[in-house]
């Protein structure tokens, strides 16, 4: 049987193309400042919607710790779940909340931001 | 002729069952047995509940270095420091994982199979330790503990 390299590149392409069709979780370039002193407990579950098709949920009754600020907002972080962002790849978040709002996520491994668009309001109790 | 048929198909099937069959002691026979994490360190189990594409077995590497295989009803550990870790793994392409991993913590790493082109593709999800404990229960030893 012959195989024409046009018809292998044709594969190839096709191969790589759904292999890698889910897109990158947008990031962008932050600096984490240390804090401590604050929580909160999520009242009701909250989804964001990812750029990437997927999609992350914040469970209710979720205890969140401050661990630091970046410019976009504070940082909290739970032990009560865990937090992921999926898409070509899957990274560990913690959350970005700006004036009770999720505005995005912290990828602590990439040290970036990663903004949810719009941004999603939080329902919280101390 | 027809018992060379199937005796022909009992071999085959028998060869891809052996193929899926994972030997090693279950979790739960080791739990009693196994060391305890160092103070200093974490520990990052890795496991695979399904024997789905189980041909599909590539090399697991964490921060670049291969600390296992991707075996079908397999688990294996590594105790680590405390740090930032990326697992990956390669069939057609590669798909990371990122997390953070804390002195004293356990991480529980599943591997899944996804479609893909050619083969399927194994990729490492993140996953709660309650879950992690119930799913990594009857699944074998596949591996020694190793630190990178």
């Amino acid at each position: 049987m012959i195989v024409s390299k046009r018809f292998l590149g044709v594969l190839s392409l096709v191969a790589s193309l759904v292999g890698s069709c889910a897109p990158v979780v947008v990031q962008e370039p932050t600096q984490l400042t240390p804090a401590i002193g604050k929580s909160f407990r999520l009242t009701q579950a909250a989804e964001a919607a990812l750029t990437t098709g997927y999609s992350t949920t914040l469970r209710a009754n979720t205890t969140w710790q401050l661990v630091g600020t970046v410019p976009q907002g504070e940082v909290y972080r739970t032990r009560d779940q865990i937090v992921t962002l999926e898409g070509a790849h899957i990274h560990e978040g913690y959350i970005v909340v700006d004036q009770g709002a999720l505005v995005g996520f912290y990828l602590p491994v990439e040290r970036t931001f990663s903004p949810v668009t719009p941004p999603k309001r939080l329902s919280t109790a101390p | 002729m027809r018992m060379r048929a199937g005796t022909g198909m009992a071999i085959i099937a028998s060869v891809l069952l052996a193929g899926c069959a994972t030997s090693g002691p279950k979790f739960s026979e080791m739990t009693a047995t196994m060391s305890p994490t160092k103070p200093d360190l974490g520990r990052i189990y890795f496991y695979r509940t399904t024997v789905l594409g189980a041909a599909v077995q590539p090399g697991v590497r964490l921060n670049g270095e291969v600390v296992g295989k991707a075996v079908p009803n397999g688990f294996f550990y590594v105790d680590s420091p405390a740090g930032n870790y990326q697992v990956s793994t390669e069939t057609e392409v590669e798909r990371k994982l990122t997390f953070t991993l804390e002195a004293g913590q356990v991480r529980y790493v599943r591997l899944n199979i996804s479609m893909g082109f050619f083969v399927g593709h194994v990729y490492g999800e993140l996953v709660e330790e309650a879950k992690g404990q119930e799913e990594i229960a009857d699944l074998h030893y596949t591996g020694g503990p190793k630190t990178p």
